[in-house]
Order: structure tokens, then C-alpha cells, then sequence
């Protein structure tokens, strides 16, 4: 009687997968790091698309402690799961899951500088960073009475993207004035030339010019003696004294990639292989606008996730 | 039958247990100071530690009352039911999603921007997509839930193309300037905004704009409500009147600003 039992719940379960598409529609999720916080509510919102729209998944978390099994593990889950579709958070996951079955569909995001990654056929990302254009405008939305921005750059690291920032915001009618410099020495005396000419200084993400906190000071301090607001890449330059930081908001990401993952799953593949983060998150200075007496758009105020006053850095 | 109920009771645990990821729901807030509960399904910014700050500290001196933003819906609504000498702010998609529930809410105040009391929702597209039908298969990007972003497209589709709406995925974004420069940038075909939201991109990325056009719009809606169940009391209409008059000070209009608009008004 019992094995007449477990064929009746066998057999409604297979009903119900595949009523739902179930069976053939599981996702596999792999997580670079089971404790970053950005990678969690990435796949949180991954997963809440998935569950509304009636996909399965599995999860995979690898450990930050270099656990030296998780990659016979992943191995073995893959072979035995045989998912439509992964989707790696982080370069890790992604470097892994390319190395054993490069060309099952896969989505990746989160993954820093992922042109050095090789792309397998059907292989789909997000990218790690807004467009530039996106960025720019967002900037320009803020402060639209900024015409010259100033930016510090190594050219080995920074110069395409130099090239791409500069064309966009011409279109906006803002002049991009950039410095280059070779090596972190450099930095002090080329923002001394650099100051006079500009508006306002945009602080990218150039290893160089970042390259020692000593030098990351001097920027704030000599940008602050001669009243010129900083715009920052990211809010961990907030607390130095940037004005504005504009980056991208890590839910978005999670339900873009559950989107172009259901596409896929269905064989409707999108048409270009990488995709710009579509939501952003900003903070504004308010403390450090009143004090450089910056001129910024009230209207924009609405878009704002975090306003800092006085006394509130971390 | 009998010896069926094992089975029937493994299949149900399956199905409401291990498909689905329990959702945890903080309890209801409890606040005993007079406060405004804001809830928005038009935004999704999420900007409350701004918001809390600014206005608990502008009410310091005027009344000592409260916010408190929520960011779950089911949240906001258990404290509404049957609690009264609180002002509700929200939007009126909202409100009336709540009186169909039977929650007698009633209009107290309409907030204003520029002038006015009432926008429309525009369906914006890139030019390559000269028609509803051909937004089959594509990404359409909006702010604010997924429940008030379905309810606005199907609104603007209409019954004649209400077939597309199964075709077309909406992506949730933070805010309206998020999904209008969606477009363009491969993230979208085509985005829902408030006509503001166009209006601000035509200023700061003209070209932006340019390449965009007008598919289809809502039905004109109050921009954000402030509202009270059934008539408001002694303590309501002091709170109301705190929030009427935010607008006098430069330190009201600036938190007014957070949440998009410049004043309040009654409603006539």
C-alpha cells in the first residue's frame, strides 16, 4: 500500500511540474560569496522574479573560505541537475561554471571588469558599472549649471573610458577636461594644473589615481580649500567630502537578470551579449553642498535613496 | 479515502513549503506619537532614512509628530485597519485599491507640484516602435510596484490590446528618470513615467528625449493624497494642518521635495 502511496504523490507531483513548466524551466544559481550583502539581495530579487513567474531554482553559494570541494560539488549539482540556465553572481562563480559547461546559457552579474572574462556562446551579462551616458545625465540632472568637469586618469587603465565620457558629455554640452597621469606621484601636481579649469572634479574608478589614501585626502582637501565639489563613483566617498555619488542599485540588477533569464529559458536570446545596469542609487551631500554653496537642482531631490547632513558621515 | 490524506498532505506540504520561500513580514509598526504613515506604489527609491530624518526633525518644533515610510505594502496596510489620529499618505491608485477592500479612507488633502494636483502616466518608446503591437516580446521599464506598474500598462493598452499585455515584461526600476533612460541604452524598449518625468528629461538630456515618442496615456490621477479614516478627528485635522503648512517654511518645502511635490491642498 505504501509504494502504491508513493506512486500517487509521484504522480501528482509530476502533474504539477509539469503543468507549471517546472521540469523543464530550473534555473541554477551560483553566488560567488556566501556573505557579501550585495550578492544577497541580488539574487533575492532573482528569485522573488523567478517565483512569480512560476520558474524553479536551485542555489549554489560558495564558500569565502576557499572550501577546496565546492568546485567538485558545483560539478556534481550541474551534472545532476542539469539546469536550462545558470546564472553566476560574482566573478568566481562565473569563472567556474564557464570552465565546466562554457556553452550551456548562462547569465552572469556583479563580475568586476568583465571584458577580461571569455564568453562562452550563449553566455549573457550585466555589467558592473552604469553606462556612462547614464551617469552623466544623472549628473547633469543634478547639477545642470556645471559646464567643465575635471577628470584624473591613468591611461593604461582609464582610456577608453575616458574616450566614451568625454564624447558623452559633449552631448550634454559639458567640456571633460582630463589629466592624465603615469603613475600615483604624479596625482598631486596634475590636480594643481588641473583645479583652476574646472567646475567640478569626477572621481572615477582608476586604480592610479586612487592608488594610496594619502593622495585620495589631498584630492578632497585641495578640491575643498578651492570650493570645487566632488563627484564620486561611489558613496564610499561620501564621508571623504564628495558631493554626489551615483551607482547602481543592486535589486534592479537581480530582476533584470531573472528577465533576460526567463527569455532565454524560452530560446528567445537578447540581442546584445552585455546589458548596463537600468536602475541607479544616489547619494547627495547635503552637508557638503551647503558648505561649498553649490548650486544643485531641488527638483531632482526625489531621486535622491540618501541624503547626508551635517555630522552624519561614516 | 482515508488512506489517500497522506498523500494529499505530503503533495500540499510540497507545494506551500518547499516551492516557495517563506516571506518574512515584520509585524505591524507600533507608534503611539501622532505620525504619518507613507506608503508610495510610485516610486520605489526608498529614501526613508532621508525621509524620517528630515521630517521628524522639521516637526520637532511644530507639534513633535512623526513619519514612518514603509516599504511593504502589506506592512502599511495592516496598521491602517481600524486605526484612527493618523494621516496616511499615499497614492490615490492606492486609496481606491483600499476602498474596494472596504478600508473607509477617506481624501483629506491633494498634494501639488508646480500648480497642479493630477498627472498622467505616459507610455514613452523608442522610435523603432511605431505601435502598441510592437512592443510584443519587449522590456517595458517602470518605477514603483509591479502590482500599480501592471494595473497603469493594461490602463494604457486598453481593451483592444489588452492580449499584448501577457507579451510584454515590465522591469521594476527605482524611479521614473531610471526607466526613461532605460530606453536607448538596450535595458528597454519602452517605459512608463509620470509626464513630469518626461518633462525633466527633455531639460537635462534633450537629445534623450528627442529620440523618444509617445505611445499612449493614463488617465489623469492625483499626484500623492494625504488621507484619514472616515472624517478626520480633532488630532487628524492637527496633523493635517502641520502638513498643509509645510509649505510656508523653507525647511518644509525642501522634505516636500523628497517626495516630489511642492504643497498641499484641500480637496474642493
Amino acid at each position: 500500500m505504501k509504494i502504491i502511496n508513493f506512486y500517487k504523490v509521484f504522480i501528482l507531483l509530476t502533474a504539477f511540474f509539469a503543468s507549471t513548466g517546472f521540469a523543464q524551466n530550473k534555473v541554477l544559481i551560483v553566488n560567488s560569496d556566501n556573505v557579501i550583502y550585495r550578492y544577497e539581495s541580488i539574487a533575492t530579487e532573482f528569485k522573488k522574479a523567478l517565483q512569480q513567474n512560476a520558474y524553479q531554482w536551485i542555489e549554489f553559494k560558495l564558500d569565502r573560505n576557499e572550501n577546496p570541494e565546492a568546485e567538485a560539488e558545483l560539478r556534481q549539482l550541474i551534472r545532476q541537475e542539469n539546469p536550462v540556465l545558470i546564472y553566476c553572481i560574482g566573478t568566481k562563480a562565473y569563472s567556474l561554471v564557464h570552465g565546466y559547461v562554457p556553452d550551456k546559457k548562462t547569465i552572469f552579474s556583479a563580475a568586476i571588469n568583465w571584458r577580461r572574462l571569455e564568453l562562452g556562446q550563449a553566455t549573457y551579462g550585466i555589467t558592473n558599472e552604469l553606462s556612462s551616458a547614464q551617469e552623466i545625465s544623472l549628473l547633469h540632472y543634478f547639477f545642470p549649471t556645471v559646464k567643465t568637469i575635471g577628470v584624473l586618469y591613468n591611461d593604461n587603465f582609464s582610456r577608453e573610458y575616458i574616450e566614451i565620457i568625454k564624447k558623452d558629455a559633449l552631448a550634454l554640452g559639458i567640456n571633460l577636461i582630463n589629466q592624465a597621469v603615469s603613475n600615483v606621484s604624479e596625482v598631486k601636481e596634475a590636480f594643481t594644473e588641473l583645479l583652476p579649469k574646472i567646475d567640478m572634479l569626477w572621481i572615477i574608478s582608476d586604480p592610479v589615481v586612487l592608488g594610496d589614501k594619502q593622495t585620495v585626502q589631498h584630492i578632497f582637501q585641495t578640491a575643498q580649500k578651492q570650493n570645487k565639489p566632488v563627484y564620486a563613483y561611489s558613496d564610499v566617498y561620501i564621508g571623504q567630502g564628495a558631493v554626489l555619488s551615483i551607482s547602481v542599485d543592486n535589486a534592479t540588477i537581480g530582476r533584470q537578470s531573472a528577465g533576460l533569464a526567463m527569455m532565454m529559458v524560452n530560446d528567445k536570446m537578447p540581442a546584445s551579449t552585455m546589458q548596463s545596469p537600468a536602475g541607479s542609487t544616489i547619494t547627495l551631500n547635503k552637508c557638503k553642498l551647503d558648505t561649498l554653496q553649490t548650486k544643485f537642482n531641488p527638483d531632482a531631490l526625489d531621486s535622491v535613496n540618501t541624503i547626508v547632513g551635517c555630522g552624519q558621515h561614516d | 479515502m482515508k488512506r489517500n490524506w497522506p498523500v494529499f498532505f505530503i503533495f500540499f506540504l510540497f507545494i506551500a513549503g518547499g516551492c516557495r520561500p517563506a516571506r518574512s513580514i515584520a509585524p505591524p509598526f507600533e507608534e503611539e506619537a501622532p505620525s504619518f504613515y507613507f506608503f508610495n506604489t510610485e516610486s520605489n527609491i526608498n529614501n526613508f532614512v532621508s525621509l524620517k530624518m528630515g521630517f521628524d526633525i522639521y516637526f520637532v518644533e511644530r507639534g513633535g509628530y512623526l513619519i514612518q515610510p514603509f516599504d511593504l505594502r502589506e506592512n502599511f496596510e495592516a496598521v491602517i485597519q481600524g486605526k484612527k489620529g493618523y494621516v496616511y499618505l499615499l497614492s490615490n491608485w492606492h486609496l481606491k485599491e483600499l476602498q474596494r477592500k472596504h478600508i473607509p479612507l477617506e481624501i483629506a488633502l491633494i498634494a501639488t507640484s508646480k500648480g497642479n494636483t493630477m498627472q498622467r502616466k505616459v507610455l514613452s518608446a523608442g522610435k523603432d516602435i511605431v505601435n502598441f503591437d510592437m512592443l510584443k516580446n519587449t522590456v517595458v521599464a517602470a518605477a514603483g510596484s509591479e502590482e500599480y506598474a501592471q494595473g497603469i500598462l493594461k490602463q494604457i493598452l486598453g481593451k483592444e490590446h489588452e492580449a499584448l499585455f501577457k507579451d510584454i515584461k515590465i522591469l521594476i526600476v527605482p524611479k521614473d528618470i531610471d526607466a526613461l533612460l532605460a530606453i536607448g541604452f538596450g535595458m528597454a524598449s519602452a517605459a512608463i513615467s509620470a509626464e513630469s518625468g518626461l518633462e525633466k528629461l527633455a531639460m537635462f538630456n534633450p537629445n534623450h528625449f528627442r529620440e523618444l515618442h509617445s505611445l499612449g496615456f493614463s488617465e489623469k490621477d492625483y499626484l500623492l493624497i494625504a488621507a484619514t479614516l472616515k472624517k478626520p478627528d480633532q488630532k487628524e485635522v492637527q496633523l493635517l494642518e502641520a502638513l498643509r503648512k509645510m509649505s510656508e517654511a523653507e525647511a518644509g518645502r525642501e522634505n516636500l521635495k523628497l517626495l516630489g511635490i511642492d504643497g498641499w491642498r484641500t480637496l474642493k
